[in-house]
C-alpha cells in the first residue's frame, strides 16, 4: 500500500504591487505544491469613484474622466460615451467628424494591443520583447499627441463631434506609420510569436472553452481567441463601422497563444480600417449642431455599447432633465472578464498564473473606476 | 527545423543591436513637441473680459479669478489656477470665446512645495485708478 | 617580451627567492602574485561585464544604456557598489544569522577557485593539475549547495521555494554539461588543461565537435542560471528567489558570483572549444593572452545575445529538456565520437 504524501495548502498573495500584474490588482492564490487549487481576485485598490463624479458634472466635463477609465486606449472610451450621449439627446455628428473617430479609435486599438504584446512579452521573460513593441507605441501616441495635445488622456471626442479638425502634418505622419507597421509586425512575429520557447509557455495554456467563455459574459479578443465570432464593430455597427472592409481573426484553441496571435492580427486589421477611413474622408464641419447647454429629455435613459480595446465597452445613461446625468454607468469589460480567472487559472501551476493573467489583458482603471 | 524561430530571433537582436537608437538625451535634446501640446497655461489678460466661462467649464475647480467692475466694463484682477487639481484637458482653453487662454509648450511644471503650484497669471493690484497697472501678466514659479 | 609578461613577472617573483636562498619564499611569492592577478582580473572583470551586460542589453533594445556616469558609463558599477556598500543588510529576525551572513561570503569562493585552472595564455594556467577539467566540474558544483544554504537560512516561503530550484536546475544540467566536455576529453585523451589547448593546434573542437558545443552552451547557460534559464531569479512568484532577503553587500556579493561563473563559463568553452589561447590563422606576433580575452568576450557577448533575445522557461519544461533531450543526445555525441575516432585511428588519419 503507498502511503499518500501529506501535502498543506499554501496561500499565497499575488500581492497590488507585482510587476506583472499590469496594475494594483491583487490575487490570493491557493496552492497545494506547485499547483493552483483557487484564486480569488481583489480589487478596487485604484477605485476613483468615476461613477459617482459624473453624478455631479455636466456631460462634457465627464468626457476627461472617461479618458481614465481605459486608459490605454483613451479615444476608445471617449468614443463610447459621446455616443451614448448623442443617443440620449438624438444629436447628429457630421461625417468627417465620423471618420476622424474611427481613425482616432482604430490607433487607440493599435497602441493598447502593441502595449499588451509588449507586457505580454515581458510577463513571459523576453525584456527585450518589451521594447520594441513600446517603440513603435511610441509613434502611435506622437500621432494622437498631433490631434489631441495629450498622449495617453486625450480627451478629444466631444458630443456632436470632435474638439479640432485634424493639423495637417497628421496624414502624412499617419500614412508614414501604417507603412512601417508591417515590417513592426513581422518583426514581433520573428522575435516573440515564432519563438519555441514563447510557444512552450503559452501554447494550451490557460484554455477557454467557448461555451464557458459566453456563459461567463467575456468579450472582445479573449472571446474571439476560443473562436466565437462576437466583434461588435460586425455585428451591431455604430458609428459608420458598417462602411469599413475588415475580418475579424478568431482562434481555433482558446489559449493564451491565440489570444496573443488574434491580438497582433487585430492590429493589422486596424490598421486596414485606418487606411480605408483616410481615403474616404470628406471634407466638413468637426463639430454637429449642439445646444449651449446640453440637457437632455427628462427620464431619457441609454445604454451604448462599442467595442472597446478590451472587449465589450457600454455606458448607461440616465437623465433628469438638467445638464448633469442622473446616473452613469461603465460596462467595463475588464472587469467582467476577470470574472474567469478563477475558473482558467485553476490546475495550473503558479508561473503560468503570469501568463494567463497577461493574456486576459486588463487594465486596472477600467476594473475599478 | 526545432529551433528556426530561436535563430531568427538572434537575427532579429541582431540588427536592432546596430540600429539607430531612440533614446532623446534629455536634458540636452529636448523631445519636439506638436503645436497642440497641453502644457502649461498663459492667458493674455488684454483680452479677458472676466466672464468667468473657463471657471465653470473646468471639471475640477483649478480656475479661481477675481475681477473689479469699472464702469460698463468688467477687469481682470485676479486669476490663478491650481494646477495639482488640473487634468490638462483643454476645456477651459476651449471654451474661453475671447481666445485669452492658451497653453504653452512648457512641461517642466514640477515644484518643490505645494504653494508653488498655484500657478498665478494675473495678479493686479485693486487700486481704484484705472490706469495701465491691470497688465502684470507673470507666470508663476 | 609581451607574450611572457605575466610569466616574466612570476619568474622575477621566484628568482628574488630563489636569490635570497629561500627558494619556498620565492615559490610562495609567485603564488601569492597569481592569486593578486587573479582577485585584480576577478574584480575589474566583473564591475566591466555589469556595465557592459547593461550597455549590450539597451543597445539590443533600442537604447542607450547608462552613459552619464564617467566616459560612456564606466564609471557606473563604481558608483553602485558604493551605493551598496551604504545599504543596510536587513537580517530577518527568524532566519538563521549564522547561514545566512556566510552564504553571500562562500558562494564567491568556489568562483575564486575555479580561476586556478583557467589558461589565460601560454604556460599561464595558474596551477596545472593532471586532472584540470575534472577539478572545475567537480568545483563548480559547490555553489549549488552555497546557493541553497542562503535560501533556506532566509525563512522565506519564497526563497525556499527559489532554492529549491535552484537545485534541482543545477544538478539536472550538471549531467549534459559533464557528458558534452566527455567528448573533448575522449579527443584528447587528457583532463589537463594546458593539453586540450594544445590538442587544438590544427582545427578548434568547435567544428570537430558542434554538437557537443551546443548542449554545452545550452548546459552552461542553465549552470549559471541565465536567461533562458533565470526561472530562479526573475520569476518564483513575486521576488527574487533566494536571493530575495539579501540586500546590500549581500546583494552583490551573489552578484559577483553570478557573473565570475559567466567568466568561468565563457572561459571554459574558449579553452575547450575554441582553442583557448591559440592564435587563429597562425597570427602569433599577438601575445596569447590577448586572444584568450578575445576569445573570451566573444562568448561572453554570445551569452548575453542570448539572454536579452529569449523568453524564459518554466520549470517543468526546464526538466523534460534536461532529461530527456540533452542527457540522450549528450550520450549519442560521445557514442559517435567514439566511433569516428576508432573510424579515424583504422584509417590510420
Amino acid at each position: 500500500m503507498q502511503p499518500r504524501l501529506e501535502t498543506e495548502e499554501v496561500i499565497v498573495n499575488l500581492g497590488p504591487q507585482h510587476p506583472s500584474t499590469h496594475g494594483v490588482f491583487r490575487m490570493i492564490l491557493r496552492l497545494e505544491h506547485e499547483v493552483i487549487t483557487e484564486a480569488i481576485p481583489v480589487v478596487g485598490y485604484l477605485h476613483r469613484g468615476l461613477e459617482k463624479l459624473a453624478e455631479v458634472r455636466t456631460y462634457t466635463q465627464i468626457i476627461p474622466y472617461t479618458d481614465r477609465l481605459d486608459y490605454l486606449a483613451a479615444m476608445l472610451n471617449n468614443l463610447g460615451y459621446v455616443q451614448a450621449v448623442e443617443k440620449l439627446a438624438g444629436i447628429e455628428v457630421p461625417e468627417r467628424a465620423e471618420y476622424i473617430r474611427v481613425i482616432c479609435a482604430e490607433l487607440s486599438r493599435i497602441a493598447s494591443h502593441l502595449l499588451f504584446v509588449a507586457t505580454f512579452a515581458m510577463d513571459v521573460g523576453a525584456i527585450t520583447g518589451f521594447m520594441y513593441p513600446f517603440r513603435d507605441r511610441e509613434r502611435v501616441l506622437d500621432l494622437l499627441e498631433m490631434v489631441s495635445g495629450s498622449r495617453l488622456t486625450v480627451s478629444y471626442m466631444r458630443v456632436g463631434g470632435v474638439a479640432e479638425d485634424l493639423p495637417e502634418e497628421f496624414l502624412p505622419a499617419l500614412k508614414k506609420f501604417l507603412d512601417d507597421l508591417p515590417a513592426c509586425i513581422d518583426e514581433y512575429n520573428g522575435l516573440i510569436t515564432g519563438n519555441e520557447i514563447f510557444q512552450a509557455r503559452t501554447k494550451y495554456v490557460g484554455r477557454l472553452d467557448p461555451q464557458v467563455a459566453i456563459n461567463y459574459g467575456i468579450s472582445g479578443p479573449v472571446l474571439r481567441a476560443s473562436g466565437v465570432y462576437y466583434d461588435l464593430r460586425k455585428l451591431r455597427p455604430y458609428g459608420i463601422y458598417d462602411r469599413f472592409d475588415f475580418e475579424v481573426p478568431l482562434g481555433k484553441n482558446g489559449d493564451c497563444f491565440d489570444r496573443f496571435v488574434v491580438r497582433i492580427k487585430e492590429i493589422e486589421q486596424s490598421a486596414r480600417i485606418i487606411r480605408q477611413a483616410v481615403e474616404q474622408l470628406p471634407e466638413g464641419p468637426v463639430m454637429g449642431k449642439v445646444p449651449k447647454v446640453l440637457r437632455p429629455p427628462k427620464g431619457a435613459e441609454v445604454y451604448h455599447e462599442i467595442e472597446g480595446a478590451k472587449g465589450v465597452l457600454g455606458y448607461y445613461l440616465v437623465s433628469d432633465g438638467s445638464n448633469r446625468p442622473y446616473r452613469m454607468h461603465v460596462r467595463a469589460p475588464s472587469f467582467i472578464n476577470l470574472g474567469l480567472i478563477n475558473e482558467m487559472v485553476r490546475g495550473w501551476k503558479v508561473a503560468d498564473v503570469i501568463a494567463i493573467l497577461g493574456s486576459i489583458d486588463i487594465c486596472l482603471g477600467e476594473v475599478d473606476r | 527545423m526545432f529551433g528556426q524561430g530561436l535563430l531568427k530571433g538572434l537575427q532579429i537582436t541582431w540588427r536592432e543591436f546596430f540600429n539607430k537608437k531612440v533614446t532623446i538625451l534629455y536634458p540636452e535634446q529636448r523631445p519636439p513637441l506638436p503645436p497642440r501640446f497641453h502644457g502649461s497655461f498663459r492667458l493674455e489678460a488684454e483680452k479677458c473680459i472676466a466672464c468667468g466661462i473657463c471657471v465653470t467649464a473646468c471639471p475640477n475647480r483649478v480656475i479661481r479669478l477675481d475681477s473689479v467692475r469699472e464702469g460698463k466694463k468688467r477687469r481682470l484682477t485676479y486669476y490663478v489656477m491650481y494646477l495639482q487639481y488640473c487634468l490638462f484637458c483643454g476645456l477651459c482653453v476651449e471654451s474661453c470665446n475671447q481666445e485669452a487662454l492658451h497653453f504653452t509648450q512648457d512641461f517642466e511644471l514640477a515644484q518643490y512645495t505645494r504653494e508653488d503650484l498655484a500657478l498665478v497669471l494675473v495678479k493686479a493690484p485693486v487700486v481704484a485708478e484705472a490706469a495701465a497697472a491691470a497688465q502684470g501678466e507673470g507666470e508663476g514659479a | 617580451m609581451l607574450e611572457n609578461l605575466f610569466v616574466a613577472i612570476g619568474d622575477w617573483f621566484n628568482n628574488l627567492g630563489a636569490r635570497a636562498g629561500a627558494p619556498y619564499w620565492g615559490d610562495l611569492l609567485e603564488l601569492v602574485w597569481i592569486l593578486v592577478a587573479i582577485l585584480v582580473f576577478l574584480g575589474l572583470g566583473v564591475a566591466m561585464l555589469v556595465l557592459l551586460e547593461r550597455r549590450v542589453a539597451a543597445f539590443i533594445q533600442v537604447r542607450y544604456g547608462p552613459n552619464r556616469v564617467g566616459p560612456q558609463g564606466i564609471l557606473q558599477t563604481i558608483a553602485d557598489m558604493v551605493k551598496l556598500l551604504g545599504k543596510e543588510i536587513i537580517i530577518p529576525r527568524a532566519a538563521d544569522k549564522v547561514l545566512f551572513l556566510l552564504a553571500p561570503v562562500l558562494v564567491v569562493v568556489p568562483v575564486v577557485m575555479l580561476f586556478a585552472v583557467v589558461p589565460f595564455g601560454k604556460d599561464m594556467v595558474p596551477i596545472d593539475m593532471n586532472i584540470g577539467l575534472f577539478y572545475f566540474i567537480s568545483v563548480a558544483s559547490l555553489t549549488t549547495i552555497i546557493v541553497w544554504m542562503g535560501g533556506w537560512a532566509s525563512n522565506n516561503k519564497y526563497s525556499l521555494v527559489g532554492a529549491m530550484r535552484v537545485v534541482s536546475q543545477m544538478v539536472s544540467y550538471e549531467i549534459p554539461l559533464v557528458l558534452s566536455l566527455l567528448g573533448v576529453v575522449m579527443l584528447v585523451g587528457s583532463l589537463k588543461i594546458s593539453d586540450i589547448v594544445r590538442a587544438q593546434e590544427h582545427v578548434w573542437f568547435i567544428f570537430t565537435q558542434p554538437v557537443a558545443f551546443l548542449i554545452y552552451v545550452v548546459a552552461a547557460c542553465a549552470e549559471v542560471k541565465r536567461v533562458p534559464f533565470d526561472l530562479v531569479e526573475g520569476e518564483s512568484e513575486i521576488i527574487a528567489g533566494p536571493y530575495t532577503e539579501y540586500g546590500g553587500m549581500a546583494y552583490a556579493l551573489f552578484m559577483l558570483a553570478e557573473y565570475g561563473e559567466l567568466i568561468l563559463i565563457s572561459a571554459l568553452a574558449t579553452t575547450c572549444f575554441l582553442g583557448g589561447w591559440l592564435a587563429p590563422f597562425g597570427l602569433t606576433f599577438i601575445p596569447s593572452w590577448v586572444w584568450f580575452f578575445l576569445k573570451l568576450n566573444l562568448m561572453i557577448l554570445f551569452f548575453m545575445w542570448l539572454r536579452w533575445t529569449y523568453p524564459r522557461i518554466r520549470v517543468d519544461q526546464l526538466m523534460h529538456f534536461g532529461w530527456k533531450v540533452l542527457v540522450p543526445l549528450s550520450l549519442a555525441n560521445i557514442f559517435i565520437t567514439g566511433i569516428g575516432m576508432y573510424v579515424y585511428r583504422a584509417l590510420g588519419w
